[in-house]
């Protein structure tokens, strides 16, 4: 699999999603249209890259998982999910900017109908991409016996935003196409970052989900 | 005459079609005269504009409100019809000021310190527009004293904040304390927005009223407005 080259097939119902219908709705002819046209030139848009590696975790206590390299990843969920793995793999990944320069700029036109249509299919393509890259660490995972958990994204749950200072410290400051602003944020929009957690089988790993268990049950990052 | 072009641009409205060439959300309307074309011949037809505005334009965009929360329309229904309005109001423009016809009010739209997410705060500038407000976007990644420059020299009567991260929401609280210390937050209305704020962080934090969705948005304001 080419990560990056391989054409990203979109899928147009999870569109509709993120642009407002839900399940048993059906989109009107027009808004149905203007999807299928910008799916099917989309990919004019966008210039993916990405970055990822491998690290040994060093330690690992309540709320604390080192991995050395003064790369130190705050979050009682994340220790509970690192204390039963061996490895973390950190990635980060961009479709580029020019996709969201576009949107921006037909949303001061006045034109916000596409410019929401072309930001969900940006967000989709970035998540499409996240899970290749998944994938893709899944697969080395597999060639050494071992297995890997779901993506954690730093912002989520009790892993606050500020932690993505680590996730990029781990790929040594050097993430083609991505900077981090002021409040940690990456720039361009269209971008994810995250860890996952590589062990033996057995361990609970793959399907280790702290949302289970959580209170919240209204969390927009809910996930079953 | 006039009765039935007014009745025209409100259906068109609802319809979501700027010109001739777009379709609706109904099909088969391809080939009949949009907003585009009704207004101008509207004005051509000398049709007072701020009956345009209000019984054409408003009230079209009250109908698109209910058909959304009725869940007849969804988001992109109504981002089309609140985009011909904008193009009325643009073909508009020009005639307001001879005719006397004022916005319900000025509007300033920000995305506060650290955030850079702006489709919410866009739609719910489109929807103001749509209903009759003067918006002035400022922008997103905002600095707390650009903001408060922003309400010094542009006098709104409003201030919409937006911010999709709890790390980023919190300056809404120092944007509304640095008002206070400027002496203007008596002058202004504020209304924050985003996924993670509330009815109940926008009380604690001393802001006016907080918008759900777009058209609560536009709903609450409104309200301060006493307009509904």
């Amino acid at each position: 699999m080419t990560l990056l080259n391989d054409p990203i097939q979109i899928d147009k119902d999870k569109i509709f999603n993120r642009i407002g219908y839900d399940g048993d709705s059906v989109p009107s002819s027009r808004t149905a249209s203007l999807v299928e046209d910008y799916i099917d030139n989309y990919y004019d848009l966008i210039a993916p890259s990405y970055s990822h590696t491998v690290k040994t975790i060093k330690s690992v206590n309540q709320n604390r998982v080192d991995v050395g390299d003064s790369v130190i990843l705050e979050s009682y969920k994340v220790a509970r999910l690192m204390e039963r793995c061996e490895k973390v793999a950190f990635f980060a990944l961009t479709i580029g900017g020019y996709l969201e320069e576009l949107a921006t700029h037909l949303a001061d036109k006045g034109l916000v109908l596409q410019a929401t249509v072309l930001d969900a299919i940006g967000s989709g393509t970035a998540e499409k991409l996240a899970a290749r890259i998944e994938q893709n660490i899944r697969e080395e995972a597999g060639r050494d016996s071992m297995v890997v958990s779901r993506r954690f994204s730093p912002g989520y749950c009790d892993w606050n935003v500020s932690q993505q200072e680590m996730v990029f410290r781990a790929l040594g400051n050097n993430v083609p196409g991505i900077t981090l602003n002021e409040s940690m944020l990456m720039v361009p929009q269209k971008s994810v970052s995250g860890i996952i957690g590589i062990g033996r089988p057995g361990n609970d790993i793959e399907q280790y989900n702290p949302c289970i268990t959580c209170l919240e049950k209204d969390c927009p990052g809910r996930r079953r | 005459m006039s009765e039935n072009i007014i009745e025209l641009i409100k259906e068109n409205v609802i319809q979501g079609r700027i010109t001739r060439d777009d379709e609706g959300i109904e099909e088969d309307m391809a080939g009949q005269p949009g907003v585009t074309e009704l207004v101008e011949e509207a004005l051509a037809s000398g049709i007072d504009v701020s009956e345009i505005i209000n019984k054409g334009l408003t009230a079209s965009m009250q109908a698109v409100g209910q058909k959304f929360e009725t869940g007849e329309y969804f988001i992109p229904d109504m981002l089309a019809s609140a985009e011909a309005v904008g193009t009325a109001m643009e073909i508009l423009k020009p005639h307001l000021e001879k005719s006397g016809v004022k916005p319900k009010g000025k509007i300033l739209m920000a995305t506060v310190k650290g955030d850079l997410h702006d489709i919410g705060k866009n739609i719910v500038s489109i929807l103001l527009r749509g209903a009759g407000y003067m918006v002035k976007d400022i922008g997103n990644n905002l600095d707390t004293k650009d903001i408060v420059k922003a309400v010094r020299e542009e006098k709104p009567d409003y201030l919409g904040l937006s911010a999709l991260l709890t790390s980023t929401m919190v300056s809404m609280e120092d944007i509304i304390k640095a008002l206070e210390e400027s002496g203007l937050r008596d002058k202004v209305k504020i209304i924050i927005g985003g996924a993670p704020v509330s009815e109940e962080y926008a009380r604690e934090i001393g802001a006016d009223g907080y918008g759900a969705d777009g058209f609560h948005g536009v709903s609450v304001i409104e309200t301060m407005n006493g307009i509904n």
